[in-house]
């Protein structure tokens, strides 16, 4: 193994570091601006005065206790149907044999290439034939089958040693009994690693809510973020950064308190 | 005025007690003035019902006019189309083309289109009639204004209670406004006319004051490369390329209010959607006028109108009318301009006691009025969002010197004319 320079080391580190500020230069912005009254939106003085006065005139501006409720339910609701409807069929897909496997699975693959977008007003006339338009279901049912967490969670499955499986049949084990004692422990890296993916998705996702939702009792917090798009009068960054923080406020402190297991099983489940 | 009111308000209730069955209205509606507005529009949908039992009307408040079209044309798709929206009076063609709205005039007698119709502004109205049918009712309008630091005019050794007269005065004055420090740096620039995404509404005033238009009314036809045209926008590049009184480059939107209240420029160009803005805002007095002008005074009119979608009964597209026709009457007319500096639609709404209230208080949401006499229509046409989106590109690159002006323009017709030939 070739040894390590000091100038390989500085190179790695400074490389890194830079990619790093790069990364972080938006949300220091954000942080910065948020913080500061709005004359210092764009004159960083150190002595800067310190306020919270932007967070109170966003808070207050939306409803956004009650956004914040609706995304938090949209979000457990998504996620936790797909790792229950993804899980069944992963397992199907991976370890049962059944007529017209193949081609089930080349549909569900197919549902990855489609662009979300494209199927909108399908949709659409889904959640009206329904009757759920402006409800949080609506927003959430078109995603509970993930085609994502279907495929890498089959893929995750193929990998378990087949003698695992054997054993525990051997044992006595039943169908439901063998996915819920054997392949859901050895898959928690990869639902760990879709649980993120998705929560950040749906708690991000902005069109289709705005499309499907009218009234504030359903609307997620991105659709009510967009009240502060005031393009004819002026932008008023600081209240906007501060509103956009507040929002994203959970999903950084959960990353930063979790940061090690989700790296680990990002790493363990091969996805990035 | 007040009688008039009464009476109108009597004959609508009338008009609903003999409609027994109740009758649910949507309504999508987009806000681009500041979260104030939208309370604004609940509390006037609010009043209404509260007037007249049998009608629901459901306000919903859909984010921006990119978001409540997109919104509205996947409901009309999907078959649940709200009766009501209000989206960008540029939208006309548009929303016509996709076969997507109903002219008013069906749900107008005769005496409304004569006297309500057409007591809107005219200048207004240009974006909201073709084929003889009116297809928007002015709401949430706006024409853009040029406001002045006195203070900075004061610095300057000018009179700081006149603003430019002329597109001559402006340059005159601004080399005076414009302030360099030891090192030769400006710190504050004479004139700041914003140039990111879509540069041709303030440009449409120039070509305007320079005696040219830029389509016609059958949204069929542009004139984008007229000698008016091309001296207007000459004229543009020339404020920061010859006369060195505007900052170069493409100038944001956004941020001109900004740069007007920390003083890095004197003069800047935007929209009387924010007059309540810079009167809260500013840290110093300051003078509106009109669209200083090459030759004359020309401005374009902008915002939103009401349109009456297709898809459902006449009973409820009548209803919806009818909210419509008491919305624009004087007295909450004069409510929503107050609340959010739109330029009230009316001649009559500014005989209001409340409009008269404000105007004494604040003079100077009277330019916008006054200006509307020398308006145009915005640029509006068939296929709108691709020939404004080629047109606001072929300014930029004039703007950032890519091309000239000429060249641009030029490269700008020929590309309307092949998307604008599917129509004739």
């Amino acid at each position: 193994m070739i040894g390590e320079t000091t100038f390989d080391r500085v190179l790695i580190r400074g490389g890194g570091a830079l990619l790093a500020l790069i990364w972080i230069a938006p949300l220091a912005y954000a942080v910065w601006a948020a913080f500061h009254p709005p004359a210092f939106e764009a004159r960083f003085e150190l002595m800067a005065p310190l306020t919270l006065d932007n967070f109170a005139s966003a808070w207050s501006q939306a409803p956004f206790a009650r956004y914040f409720l609706n995304t938090i339910l949209l979000v457990t609701m998504i996620l936790s149907a797909q790792l229950v409807l993804c899980t069944l069929a992963a397992f199907a897909f991976a370890r049962l044999e059944f007529p017209g496997k193949t081609f089930l699975f080349t549909l569900i693959l197919m549902q990855l290439l489609v662009m979300p977008d494209i199927l909108l007003v399908e949709n659409y006339k889904t959640m009206r034939a329904l009757g759920l338009v402006d409800t949080i279901i609506a927003i959430g049912l078109p995603y509970f089958a993930s085609g994502f967490a279907i495929f890498l969670l089959r893929q995750t499955f193929m990998t378990i040693p087949k003698e695992l499986d054997e054993a525990a049949r051997v044992e006595g084990c039943s169908l439901l009994g063998l996915l819920w004692r054997v392949y859901v422990p050895l898959g928690k890296p990869a639902m760990l690693a879709f649980g993120l993916v998705s929560v950040s998705h749906h708690w991000n996702n902005f069109l289709w809510p705005l499309i499907i939702t009218n009234s504030v009792e359903t609307r997620p917090l991105t659709v009510g973020l967009s009240i502060f798009a005031t393009t004819d009068s002026g932008t008023e960054w600081a209240v906007i950064n501060a509103a956009t923080l507040m929002t994203s406020a959970p999903l950084l402190l959960g990353f930063l308190l979790f940061q090690r297991q989700f790296v680990q099983s990002f790493m363990r489940a091969g996805i990035k | 005025m007040k009688l008039l009111n009464v009476f109108l308000a009597t004959s609508a209730l009338t008009l609903f007690a003999s409609q027994a069955n109740a009758v649910d209205l949507e309504f999508y509606f987009p806000v681009a003035v500041g979260g104030a507005a939208a309370d604004t529009i609940q509390s006037l949908t609010e009043e209404y019902m509260a007037n007249n039992e049998g009608v629901k009307i459901d306000a919903i408040y859909t984010g921006s006019y990119a978001d409540t079209t997109t919104k509205a044309i996947t409901a009309v798709r999907g078959g649940n189309a709200p009766q009501l929206i209000i989206s960008l009076s540029t939208d006309m063609y548009t929303f016509i083309d996709e076969d997507m709205i109903v002219a008013w005039d069906n749900y107008l007698t005769e005496d409304e289109q004569k006297n309500w119709i057409g007591g809107f502004y005219p200048a207004f109205m240009a974006n909201s009639q073709t084929e003889g049918k009116t297809w928007g009712i002015p709401f949430q309008r706006s024409t853009p204004v040029l406001y002045w630091n006195k203070e900075a005019f004061k610095a300057a050794g000018l009179d700081p209670e006149k603003g430019p007269a002329n597109w001559a005065e402006m340059v005159e004055m601004g080399k005076k406004l414009t302030v360099k420090d030891a090192s030769g740096n400006v710190t504050q620039w004479g004139v700041h006319i914003p140039s990111s995404g879509f540069p041709s509404w303030l440009w449409t005033g120039i070509v305007a004051g320079n005696g040219g238009l830029l389509a016609d009314d059958t949204g069929k036809n542009v004139n984008f490369n007229s000698d008016a045209a091309v001296g207007a926008l000459e004229a543009l590049v020339s404020l920061s390329s010859k006369d060195g009184v505007m900052a170069p480059g493409i100038l944001d939107w956004g941020g001109t209010p900004k740069a007007f209240f920390e003083g890095q420029a004197a003069m800047i160009w935007t929209t009387t959607g924010n007059l309540t803005n810079v009167r809260t805002n500013a840290p110093f007095d300051f003078g509106v006028g009109f669209l200083p002008g090459l030759k004359q005074n020309g401005a374009p009119t902008g915002g939103g109108n009401f349109y009456l979608l297709k898809g459902s009964t006449d009973e409820e597209l009548q209803a919806a009318a009818d909210f419509v026709k008491w919305a624009t009457a004087p007295e909450q007319a004069a409510k929503w301009t107050i609340a959010t500096g739109y330029v009230a639609p009316r001649p009559d709404v500014w005989e209001t006691e409340t409009m008269k209230d404000y105007v004494k208080g604040f003079p100077q949401a009277l330019v916008a009025r006054d200006q509307l006499d020398y308006a145009v229509a915005e640029l509006s046409t068939f296929e709108g969002p691709k020939v404004t989106q080629l047109l606001n590109s072929a300014l930029e690159s004039a703007i950032t010197g890519q091309k000239s002006p000429k060249e641009a323009l030029d490269g700008a017709q020929a590309e309307a004319d092949a998307i604008l030939k599917a129509y004739h």
